[in-house]
């Protein structure tokens, strides 16, 4: 009976090719598949709990015309690959390839509906562009110094590790010249920001407390890849990352720990396309500390009174598993509201956007060099949306969401504080 | 010389909706007005879609007006889209098109709990209005495509929404509305007109106008641009926010059972589910009776492409829910009343001889999928196993009649078939104000290349022309337009109607044509 049906020719309506390159072809139907149902604009219609958080897209929610949603990315690359558009036709080309986030809320949302990758359309976009034009001036800077310094913010290689400069009596270990199955991957923002390292000295100290056995890289430490490969610079980004996954293989680490969401998903997702061997898992922070938790091995000393939320990273949620059709979109979305709940005194209240259909803060993709204004007002959405929920500050583990959320928060009348999960924990230790 | 006069005429509209609406509120580029002429099928399927020449994103009713006045005065064509989806017959097809897109007409103006009503723009979505109208112990229904579409233009068009059994139509829950004419002038209806603020009547002031704007198939832009709608809302038994568990795609949907009570019940024929419909239709009990044919469940119900076709081919849905009708009872008042429904459907389905579909695949819909007909969020599925779809036979009647014609529809898709794929004689049918009308549609699959949507295409706008010279209005007409309107107006005698009304509010001609009918002969 099954023979006698009649099925579409082309195999991909069958099952969607998961493996090999995202190319042009892939590019194409993703684009001619596009059922202009907009889908992509909003957060899942079982989601929606009032008028005022509906929306998933930043760039579609500031600049409105449909040319900036992911319908309209599909209609421009449709354009662009069958010649009906030159791609320096028209200016706007750039802004509508390079404001977005690439946050993967379209992505998320349409993924509910038919077997599709427009984050991966979207890179494939961007670096035929960087082909054409080059990189975005704003975007310069941050390859020369990945270049240069392997870190993207211009810091010297001897100042990668100072974070960790006044933690000598904690004994962490130098994995170049020492052995230990857990490797603490800072990061480049966490590592090299003097605002945000007091969050990995945290973790650190968390960590030592716990009695595990963990080094870093000290000044050795590189770019996860994350910044070039989400901005059309895609050789970058394999020099990056394949010096990573050789080096890990190379200090024999059982599980590589970062803080940082950006570096967690590219690492969880992006590393594992390149098709090299990896003998390590790659955990988030949070996964890790509440392993600990739940095995109970941290003490908590000290209530900390307070009505959080917590904001999820886009790359620690739907953005950081490989795509299968059909399975959930899963993330690190429990492991740190239970961190959260663990702590005394903390309560934990939800914004209306979360986990896989969780409103972007802005800073992801190149957006927070490239369209400041933007970013900083997609930040300023999610704070809002923080606010409604009666908390007094906003938790999440991400150094770009933290620091486009402050930035985005700092000419708001009412303030929000925003704090890492690490710090946060800290308080109670 | 021509491109000069063109280019000058282009320059002279940009500069003037630039001063009413602010630089940045309309453009003209490549890539903005590339994102408004394609549509669900492939590009030009309808040989209708050229870019638009203009995007202009007005803010209210008077810069709307400014936009529409504008366009008079250049005697260029307007389109106005609510949240631009499936824009068959919002295509332009004519050079110089302003399209008016409603993206900064967002609000919701008003929820009046008392008088169980909503004032809102364009811009919202039927799942904004449900999720607010949730918080106040109110309902309003959802079509099939998605509550992500625009509740005005949702309630401008066909309407035919999951929940029709108990709403009615859709066209029906609209009260004032708030209309700018393709002449430019505002016309304000029902209570709108004595306080521009207040909508909760929707009659008068005179001749009901409403009619004019909603049809079968809506109006289409052909006859100006909604601004500001009041619809009803209806009470609703359920919680506050809407149940919903898992993450995408694999969420399921639990309403209360104090309150609801789901039932898939199949019979031997598609005759005796359709009068097992009306036997519930004459209790006067139920929220929701759906006839959904084996493509329905399997379009909505699989998680990816893989999983369509190998559900498919090992017949899950086929071998079970053949002539399968789903119920969903709605303790409106209280849990008494879902008991005293219960026993009398469960009279109603040892009556007609109606069986339990089995457990295992009342599991596999229930949660999954059926509560979508309730708050639909997964209609554009129906793209994910070829691409898209194709319809006809679409009618609105009594239930007896929908069967005859899904009938034909079989018929016509055994003939077709292929370029038509696999579906199992596509037979939806939906009972409306209990069952005193029925709907019903043939939907199909269809692999999404140009050839094969080209040559169906072709072959249903012949079905539709043989139609409507034997007299038969079979649906899928109204939704081509103006092209349809033109064939059928005369045989059906409403052509002068039409025209009559054009003339009167349209005199340039200017308000998405050829849309509602031509008017350049």
């Amino acid at each position: 009976m099954a023979d006698e049906m009649l099925l579409p020719k082309h195999p991909w309506y069958h099952k969607y090719p998961i493996d090999g390159p995202f190319d042009e072809k892939k590019a194409r139907w993703t684009a001619f598949n596009c059922s202009r149902c907009s889908v992509c604009k909003w957060v899942d219609s079982w989601r929606v709990q009032g008028h005022r958080y509906a929306r998933i897209c930043p760039q579609h929610t500031k600049y409105l015309y449909d040319s900036h949603s992911a319908q309209g990315k599909c209609d421009l690359a449709l354009a662009l690959i069958d010649g009906k558009m030159k791609w320096d036709e028209d200016p706007e080309i750039k802004d509508i390839l390079f404001q977005c986030t690439m946050c993967g809320g379209c992505d998320a949302m349409d993924k509910s509906i038919r077997d599709a990758e427009l984050i991966k359309m979207y890179r494939w976009l961007r670096t035929e562009y960087v082909k054409r034009f080059g990189p975005l001036p704003e975007h310069k800077a941050m390859l020369d110094s990945l270049k240069q310094y392997d870190n993207v913010w211009l810091q010297p290689r001897m100042r990668r590790n100072s974070w960790a400069k006044d933690l000598k009596d904690l004994g962490i270990k130098d994995l170049n010249k020492d052995k230990a199955d857990v490797l603490l991957f800072a990061g480049c923002t966490y590592g090299l920001s003097e605002e945000l390292k007091d969050t990995v000295v945290n973790i650190a100290k968390v960590l030592k407390k716990v009695g595990v056995d963990f080094g870093t890289l000290g000044d050795k430490e590189m770019c996860c890849g994350s910044p070039p490969d989400k901005t059309g610079n895609p050789e970058e980004y394999e020099r990056l990352a394949r010096a990573n996954i050789k080096r890990f293989n190379e200090l024999g680490v059982k599980t590589v720990v970062t803080p940082c969401a950006g570096c967690y998903g590219t690492m969880r997702v992006g590393y594992a396309e390149l098709g090299e061997t990896m003998n390590f898992e790659i955990l988030h922070v949070t996964e890790y500390i509440q392993q600990l938790t739940k095995n109970k091995k941290i003490k908590y000393k000290r209530e900390v009174p307070v009505t959080v939320t917590w904001h999820d990273p886009c790359h620690l949620g739907r953005m950081s598993r490989p795509y299968v059709p059909g399975k959930d979109l899963e993330g690190v979305y429990e492991e740190p509201r239970e961190i959260l709940r663990g702590i005394p005194g903390v309560e934990l209240v939800e914004m209306e956007r979360i986990k896989e259909y969780a409103w972007c803060c802005g800073g992801g993709g190149g957006a927070f060099t490239a369209f400041k204004d933007f970013a900083q007002s997609t930040a300023r959405e999610r704070i809002e949306e923080a606010k409604d929920t009666g908390a007094d500050i906003m938790v999440t583990s991400c150094p770009w969401c933290e620091t486009n959320l402050r930035a985005g928060g700092s000419g708001m009348e009412e303030k929000m504080e925003i704090v890492d999960i690490f710090d946060l924990m800290m308080q109670a230790l | 010389m021509e491109n000069m006069v063109r280019h000058e005429k282009h320059v002279e509209i940009m500069n003037a909706l630039e001063a009413a609406l602010g630089v940045g509120n309309v453009k003209d580029n490549a890539v903005t007005v590339n994102a408004y002429f394609g549509d669900w099928l492939p590009p030009k399927t309808l040989g209708q879609s050229v870019p638009p020449e203009f995007v202009a994103l007005p803010n209210g009713t008077l810069e709307t007006q400014a936009i529409v006045q504008i366009c008079n005065r250049f005697k260029t064509p307007f389109i106005p889209v609510g949240s631009n989806q499936w824009s068959l017959t919002s295509a332009p097809n004519r050079p110089h098109t302003v399209l008016i897109d409603c993206k900064r007409m967002g609000e919701i103006h008003e929820i009046d709990e008392n008088n169980m009503y909503a004032v809102i723009e364009p811009l919202v979505t039927l799942a904004q209005l449900q999720g607010e109208a949730y918080k106040r112990g109110l309902y309003i229904g959802s079509p099939e495509a998605s509550a992500q579409s625009s509740a005005v233009a949702g309630h401008l068009f066909q309407g035919m929404w999951g929940t029709g059994y108990r709403l009615g139509v859709a066209y029906r829950n609209i009260l004032g509305i708030e209309w700018v004419l393709p002449n430019g002038e505002i016309l304000r209806t029902g209570s709108f007109a004595q306080d521009a603020t207040c909508g909760f009547w929707g009659e008068g002031p005179g001749p009901d106008l409403r009619g004019m704007l909603r049809g079968y198939a809506g109006a289409m832009g052909g006859i100006g641009v909604v601004t500001k709608m009041a619809v009803k809302l209806h009470p609703y038994p359920g919680p506050k926010l809407w149940p919903a568990e898992g993450l995408i795609p694999n969420m399921t949907s639990t309403l209360p059972e104090d309150r609801f009570k789901w039932y898939i019940v199949k019979y031997d024929s598609l005759e005796t589910a359709i009068n097992f419909m009306y036997e519930i239709g004459k209790a006067e009990i139920a929220g929701l009776v759906q006839k959904w044919p084996t493509v329905y469940y399997n379009w909505w119900w699989a998680n990816s492409n893989e999983e369509y076709w190998e559900t498919w081919k090992k017949r899950v849905f086929q071998d079970n829910v053949k002539n399968a009708v789903g119920v969903c009872l709605w303790g409106f008042s209280s849990d008494e009343q879902l008991e005293y429904e219960k026993r009398v459907l469960e009279d109603i389905i040892e009556e007609t001889g109606g069986r339990m579909v089995s457990q295992e695949i009342f599991d596999m819909w229930v949660p999954r999928t059926a509560n979508n007909w309730i708050r639909d969020t997964n209609g554009s599925r129906m793209m994910r196993p070829s691409g898209t779809f194709l319809a006809l036979r679409l009618q609105t009647d009594t239930l007896d009649y929908s069967v005859g014609q899904v009938k034909t529809g079989y018929e016509w898709v055994d003939k077709f078939t292929p370029p038509i794929l696999d579906s199992d004689g596509p037979d939806w049918i939906g009972g409306y104000d209990f069952g005193h009308f029925g709907f019903g549609e043939t939907d199909f699959p269809v692999e999404k290349t140009a050839e094969a949507l080209g040559d169906l295409m072709g072959k249903l706008l012949v079905m539709t022309k043989e139609d409507v010279q034997n007299g038969l209005e079979n649906g899928v007409g109204p939704f081509l337009g103006g092209a349809y309107h033109a064939m059928a107006g005369e045989v059906f005698g409403y052509d002068k109607l039409l025209r009559g009304i054009k003339k009167a509010i349209d005199p340039n001609i200017i308000s998405n044509p050829p849309h509602n009918i031509p008017m350049e002969d």
